[in-house]
């Protein structure tokens, strides 16, 4: 019973789903009891749950190249070559001393520089998949989306479906943000962040794959023998990688107009890839994941003031297994 | 009961002021904006201890690790691996403490100091230690006696509990130690067949691995001149190395005194009504 959908806006069943929703049918929540009524708490109530989801072919990655070139060293190698190793072996090794011309490249740089339209197609998964969220939650007449699941999985051959799943929340007073908020932090946390004068103000992430070419410093820093030292290519790789999602989060961040994020998840992978005939490059990704949020408490101060507690409980795993009923 | 709690979180401005805020929300400049790993506990219990973030934090290095094998009877420090051990965690922790500095922080809160070996080279391990840099929103001495801003492996939540206490952090100190434990001869291993007994080859391998790191720590504590070091874990890392390496590894946070009296609220006694 499907339809043809041109991918605008909502997929029909989804459609359907929210005009039951506006009826006045019951909202659904993921959150528990307490998580609820924490939120009640702080003056906002549920509306339902909401999801967003876009299954994407990623068929190019567009690899542009480590930026090696055997014409560095030498002059061999064309324009048009870039970066496939086609320069000897020999000819490689003696262009160890202008080991400065060897960089990281990073998506960020735009064009095919280092699989940028791989990187690209990622932030279309994700944003789409939240945008839908956001569009499904505006439909409930709702504010924002708390305890958000962001997620994405490969349907086999290039295919990847990215998910959102939350519950969109509506405040109690009159007046209604400008951009609905999401966040992936569960209602405990975004009720603390209200009692504490934050507001969350958007799910932030940010990607980046750099590839740096091993060059014979790399090589010889890594050898089995090579006993104590600094691999500084590959030092120079991560931290690069780092920086350059951290600076995409930032920078998103600051684009919805944020104070600043909490971020929940920073990865790493590295890897080696071979492009050509004794040409090694190593690639790696970092991929950082949170939450902008925004300060609405005008003094200086923190209004929260905690109380030391000592708490009754036992904790799990200190009870003798005697005494469990 | 439940009209208190309601004036109570309008007086807050909750949820009015908030939605206001997102209402007039506009594109702001990078650079002005903090972020941070801390979760919303600590981030709330490091604002409330009157510290504000400044952002993340991080330092790495990749450090290829030398080989030494110890001998087969002989119970012996590692120093290469030690000495490796050492160098690239003050790396990458140095590299950290540089981002922290060029943000013009007064300290480091939740540091976490972690060694991954890498799958795609042999002895390759990234040393990386990330943290969040704060800055106290009264002006004070906060720095050590290096002048370097504190480091803390301390939770948010056990930082709190620092502060209000009367103490502050000084810096992470650590001690490690590659240790390499005798394998037992074969006649002395016959020796044992069927009895309960203690062996004093390994009891003491064990004892002057774990003392070397200690003292080790102690003795960076005692260059930054502090009063004592807090959450001292004391870890046995395997590694990668087999059964008979081991590297001892101890790493704590050295603590001076804000105040001369450490008096502290007396807690609640509250019963949860939770799993």
């Amino acid at each position: 019973m499907t339809t043809e959908w041109n991918g605008q806006g909502l997929p029909p069943a989804a459609q359907a789903r929210m005009e039951r929703g506006r009826a006045g049918g019951p909202p659904a929540s993921l959150f528990g009891i307490s998580g609820q009524a924490a939120l009640e708490a702080c003056g906002f109530s549920v509306v339902g749950e909401v999801m967003g989801c876009i299954v994407e072919h990623i068929g190019f990655t567009g690899y542009g190249g480590c930026g090696w070139t055997p014409a560095n060293y030498g002059g061999y190698g064309t324009p048009g070559m870039r970066g496939y190793g086609l320069g000897n072996q020999g000819n490689a090794l003696g262009g160890s001393s202008m080991g400065s011309r060897i960089g990281v490249r990073s998506s960020s740089r735009g064009g095919n520089a280092a699989f940028a339209p791989y990187v690209d197609a990622l932030y279309h998964g994700y944003d789409t998949a939240v945008l839908r969220m956001l569009l499904e939650c505006r439909d409930l007449h709702g504010d924002g989306v708390v305890g958000v699941r962001l997620e994405q999985r490969h349907l086999g051959q290039d295919n990847r479906e990215f998910i959102a799943v939350g519950t969109a929340v509506r405040s109690h007073g009159k007046t209604r943000p400008a951009n609905l908020f999401s966040t992936t932090l569960p209602a405990h946390d975004v009720a603390k962040l209200l009692h504490g004068g934050w507001v969350p103000a958007a799910i932030t992430i940010g990607i980046s794959l750099s590839i740096r070419h091993d060059d014979w410093a790399t090589i010889q820093q890594a050898r089995t023998w090579a006993g104590n030292t600094e691999v500084s290519g590959f030092t120079e790789l991560v931290h690069h990688v780092r920086q350059d999602a951290r600076q995409q989060f930032a920078r998103r961040t600051a684009a919805y107009g944020a104070d600043g994020a909490i971020m929940s998840g920073m990865t790493l992978d590295i890897w080696d890839i071979e492009p050509g005939e004794g040409h090694r490059d190593h690639v790696a990704i970092s991929f950082v994941e949170g939450t902008a949020i925004a300060r609405f408490h005008r003094g200086a101060v923190a209004p929260t003031s905690s109380l030391l507690v000592l708490p009754m409980s036992d904790p799990p795993g200190t009870v003798s297994p005697g005494r469990k009923s | 009961m439940s009209s208190d709690t309601e004036t109570d979180v309008a007086s807050l401005g909750i949820p009015e002021d908030a939605m206001k805020r997102l209402a007039e929300m506009k594109p702001g400049q990078p650079g002005s904006l903090f972020t941070s790993d801390l979760s919303v506990n600590e981030f709330l219990l490091v604002r409330e201890a009157g510290f504000r973030p400044l952002g993340l934090v991080l330092g790495s290095s990749i450090y290829h690790v030398g080989i030494q094998i110890g001998r087969w009877s002989k119970n012996m420090e590692l120093d290469t691996l030690s000495q490796a051990m050492y160098h690239a965690r003050e790396l990458a922790m140095s590299r950290m403490e540089a981002e922290a500095s060029a943000l013009g922080a007064d300290g480091i809160v939740g540091v976490r100091l972690d060694i991954e070996f890498k799958e795609f080279g042999n002895d390759l391990a990234e040393f990386i230690a990330v943290g969040t840099a704060v800055k106290a929103d009264k002006e004070g001495n906060w720095k050590n006696n290096l002048g370097q801003p504190f480091t803390s492996d301390l939770s948010g939540q056990d930082f709190w509990t620092l502060v209000q206490a009367g103490y502050a952090p000084l810096g992470m100190v650590m001690g490690s130690c590659v240790y390499h434990i005798a394998h037992q001869g074969t006649l002395k291993a016959m020796g044992n067949v069927g009895k309960n007994v203690e062996i004093p080859t390994y009891t003491e391998a064990l004892y002057d691995a774990r003392e070397l790191a200690m003292s080790r720590m102690q003795a960076e504590g005692e260059q930054l001149k502090a009063e004592g070091i807090v959450g001292v874990q004391l870890l046995s890392l395997a590694h990668k190395w087999g059964g008979h390496t081991t590297e001892f590894f101890a790493i704590g946070t050295a603590v001076r005194p804000l105040r001369a009296d450490h008096q502290i609220a007396k807690p609640q006694l509250v019963l949860p009504l939770t799993d």
